[in-house]
């Protein structure tokens, strides 16, 4: 019999997460941990770890098929593209201070698509596969070019019908055609609701009618185009997050019970307030005492709320296939699923990469709509976009679950050959696996019933992990 | 779940719901298939009315003759407006003609054999030893089914005539593009051997019911009836996962393999990860299922325990687990998502307590046949 290699993190009381390649994983101790270094395996181990899925007899051996199998299954594939993410305008009629994406003033020119732009952008989009694609506009503030984001998707929706559209916007200016153009059936909302109303104020509207607006628009979209239309996300600083209690009963009002708890970004006019060293364990602090006030929150009212990343993490250290998520996947393949076009008709390989390159950091531009993909370009990016051979990742129990971020190293530190652990993707996610290890390994009914909710199982319980003693 | 088109069988428990065989008259000798139309309610004869049809001549409150090439077939006792589009497999001889796809039901089963080399201590269909080739015959009742079928095709044991089995895969498939089968095999006789046929046919087109009862090789195999069983149906899921085959796996609940369910969920999740569907479906009562009801019925709706702890571990784990033939009442509300309405139209059947309930419209109900004890000590509690 052969072991498929194990990785291990000590997880408290005693006891160690064992995980192969696969993702498959289980409890132990200390014991067998040094059985298994000594390559002194007892038969009783050895016949745990065969039914675990962690050994094999023969190469071609059922038991050896299905660990290929389920190795393969953790892999990202690459898919067609199918997801737009259009930035038809830069400007904005907000300055928030924490901007991720860098945005114009209302009344700049020059930062709006021209009419080749447009022609240009069609022409790409008629030449996508289909038959379904997905468009986001972004911005800037993209309402403010309401007439370009109709002839999208007038074109979008004869093109490939049954197509879907969001329209990522604060909100703050919806006349009659603005509403017109978001009451659609195919037409989804996505903003950002920074919490509680202090919170929200002092970080985008800055004035309280502004923040009245906001607040009265939010309502009549959630009335008008129903509560699964629409979308919000929370920046937090760090330095002043909101009340928990107040962020998600805001939240749960316009009838949004996934939360993506979203530190403030590194790019775009964000960087330039700096990110202090500290600042991670920082937010790995607020992140899981987040976690902690969801599950005592939820017990408490019956209701369900998750963090959306949280519970997508979960879900990926409990199977393959949590692939839906494009910042955390692995591969993660740049512009094969989906493309970022800038204001300028420039390609980007993520919302992130365009910020980066705004700023002048370094351009991340993957080619234009006039010129076509830079295939050379994009494959460089590729070379580091899976953490399969990464020197750290290998030793790291939570490899299979986890990912990389070539844009956010590049963001942070200029470059992407530092040690992970010095990364902030890297201990963030580390941060993350460890709270998931933590909360499904608790007994009590509040954590149960949680982490059944977010991991989309009807019931938690001792059952649902493998332990060997 | 996968209905039976029954084709020379002595009893015949479905006739009571939807009538399967008619009898019928014609002046033919030789045994042929032939597609019925009746053209009522539709705007115009379809195209395709080949050779193989027979359409509606005259109709009274007792008979009905269908006209064709095939020459004049005289059906009795049957509403001809509820015929259009059939296939039906007309025996002379007998004077009766069974009804082998019924175009308006999604659910058809072609039997392939009445053989098998196991012996299953619930079978519903149990086996018998006489072997027709209905091949041929079932080849042109293929060619002449609607569009965008699924046929199933059963046993007995299909693979007991493996090559017959792929020929005719090999033919209908290539000339019928829209239709897919959904076979039902023990999975006792493929080997890597086979992998290359296999890999010939569009497997994405073919759905392989495949039952596993039991982690432990000898609970399965004391369950079906056949010593190494289990180590058999390992090994050619195996080959099914490397020829790139689609497979449902079908584990009938049973008060011997109950306790050991979750185990069970773990090794599918483990060792059979290529699942497309894994279905714990209740017992039928019929066949050797209704001979061994009092030592095999497992009553879910007071043990559900075992079951739910099953379908967590393996939904957590991303295996697509369904509960097949549970009445939705004997399964907790936030299990019911994964019960879906499963017994085929023609037959199913509600008891006195369904007549007020509430969930009735998404609930399968039970198998015509089930009896009206129908054995759940919690139910009716929607």
């Amino acid at each position: 019999m052969t072991v498929w290699p194990l990785k291990f993190r000590e997880c408290g009381d005693g006891e160690f997460l064992l995980t192969d390649d696969t993702g498959g994983f289980f409890l132990s101790r200390q014991p067998f941990l040094e059985r298994y270094a000594a390559g002194e395996l007892s038969l009783v181990d050895q016949e745990f770890l065969r039914g675990n899925g962690h050994a094999f007899g023969r190469e071609g051996d059922p038991d050896w098929t299905a660990f290929a199998y389920r190795w393969a299954q953790r892999q990202a594939s690459q898919q067609e593209l199918s997801y737009v993410i259009l930035v038809p305008t830069l400007r904005c009629n907000l300055s928030c201070g924490y901007c991720q994406v860098s945005r114009a003033p209302e009344t700049a020119r020059g930062f709006d698509w021209t009419e080749a732009t447009l022609n240009a952008t069609l022409g790409f989009i008629e030449a996508m596969k289909g038959p379904q694609i997905k468009v986001e506009f972004q911005g800037g503030e993209p309402l403010l070019r309401i007439d370009l984001l109709e002839k999208v998707r007038s074109f979008v929706r004869t093109r490939f019908p049954g197509s879907q559209f969001v329209v990522c916007t604060n909100l703050q200016r919806l006349g009659n055609r603005e509403w017109a153009f978001l009451d659609q059936e195919d037409t989804f909302v996505s903003t950002s609701l920074d919490g509680d109303q202090d919170t929200h104020q002092r970080q985008r509207t800055h004035d309280d009618l502004a923040t009245d607006t906001f607040y009265k628009n939010l309502a009549e979209a959630v009335k008008r185009l129903g509560p699964g239309k629409v979308s919000a996300l929370p920046t937090i600083d760090v330095d002043e997050p909101p009340d928990f209690g107040e962020l998600v009963g805001n939240f749960e009002r316009y009838g949004v019970h996934s939360i993506y708890l979203r530190p403030i970004n590194h790019q775009g006019f964000a960087r330039r307030r700096g990110s202090h060293p500290s600042s991670i364990a920082k937010w790995n602090t607020l992140h899981s005492g987040f976690i902690d006030y969801l599950i005592e929150r939820n017990h408490r009212t019956g209701g369900f709320v998750e963090e959306y990343y949280f519970s997508q993490c979960l879900r990926r250290f409990l199977r393959s296939g949590a692939d839906d998520h494009v910042d955390l996947r692995n591969p993660n393949f740049f512009a094969s699923d989906y493309i970022v076009i800038d204001h300028d008709g420039q390609f980007y390989p993520t919302d992130e990469a365009r910020m980066l390159s705004r700023i002048g950091r370094v351009d991340l531009s993957i080619g234009s709509v006039a010129a076509g993909i830079d295939q050379a370009k994009v494959q460089l990016l590729n070379h580091a976009s899976f953490n399969n051979f990464d020197p750290d990742c290998i030793h790291c129990a939570y490899q299979p679950f986890c990912g990389t971020d070539v844009v956010d190293d590049l963001s942070r530190n200029g470059r992407i050959d530092l040690a992970r652990t010095d990364t902030w993707f890297c201990r963030r996610h580390m941060s993350i696996f460890d709270k998931i290890v933590e909360v499904i390994r608790r007994s009590d009914e509040a954590a149960r019933k949680s982490v059944a909710k977010w991991a989309r199982v009807p019931s938690w319980g001792d059952h649902m992990i493998p332990v060997h003693a | 779940m996968g209905s039976r088109t029954v084709v020379g069988r002595s009893h015949d428990p479905c006739a009571r719901v939807i009538p399967l065989r008619l009898k019928v008259d014609t002046d033919a000798i030789d045994p042929y298939v032939v597609r019925l139309r009746s053209f009522e309610g539709m705007p115009q004869p379809p195209d395709n009315c080949g050779f193989l049809d027979a359409a509606l001549e005259t109709a009274d409150g007792e008979t009905a003759l269908f006209a064709g090439a095939t020459g004049n077939l005289r059906v009795f006792g049957v509403d001809p407006s509820e015929l259009d589009g059939d296939i039906v497999f007309v025996v002379p001889s007998r004077k009766t003609a069974h009804r082998l796809i019924r175009a308006s039901s999604p659910h058809n089963t072609l039997l392939i054999t009445e053989r098998c080399d196991q012996l299953c201590v619930m079978c519903s269909q149990p086996p018998k030893k006489q072997h027709v080739n209905m091949f041929p015959f079932f080849e042109t009742a293929v060619l002449l089914a609607p569009e965008n079928s699924t046929i199933g095709l059963s046993g007995g044991e299909p693979t007991l005539f493996k090559s017959e089995l792929f020929d005719f895969l090999r033919e209908t498939m290539a000339r019928r593009h829209d239709i897919d089968f959904h076979i039902l095999t023990n999975a006792q006789h493929f080997g890597r051997a086979d992998l290359a046929e296999l890999r010939d046919l569009d497997l994405s087109r073919i759905l392989w019911g495949v039952p596993v009862y039991s982690s432990a090789g000898a609970i399965h195999d004391q369950i079906v009836g056949k010593q190494g069983a289990f180590e058999q149906v390992r090994k050619n899921l195996s080959v099914l996962c490397e020829a790139g085959a689609r497979i449902e796996l079908r584990t009938v609940l049973m008060k011997p393999n109950a306790p050991g369910l979750l185990d069970l969920a773990k090794f599918v999740a483990v060792t059979l990860p290529f699942t497309d569907t894994w279905a714990i479906m209740q017992l039928e009562n019929i066949g050797y299922g209704r001979q061994n009801w009092g030592s095999l019925f497992f009553d879910s709706s007071l043990g559900f325990d075992l079951v739910g702890k099953a379908l967590d571990f393996a939904v957590s784990r991303g295996i697509n687990t369904k509960l097949y033939n549970f009445p939705l009442c004997t399964v907790p509300a936030d299990y019911r998502v994964f019960a879906p309405s499963t017994i085929s139209d023609w037959k199913r059947a509600y008891v006195a307590d369904c007549a007020d309930c509430d969930l009735r419209t998404e609930c399968g109900g039970f198998f015509e046949w089930h009896p009206k004890a129908h054995g759940y000590g919690r139910f009716g509690v929607a």
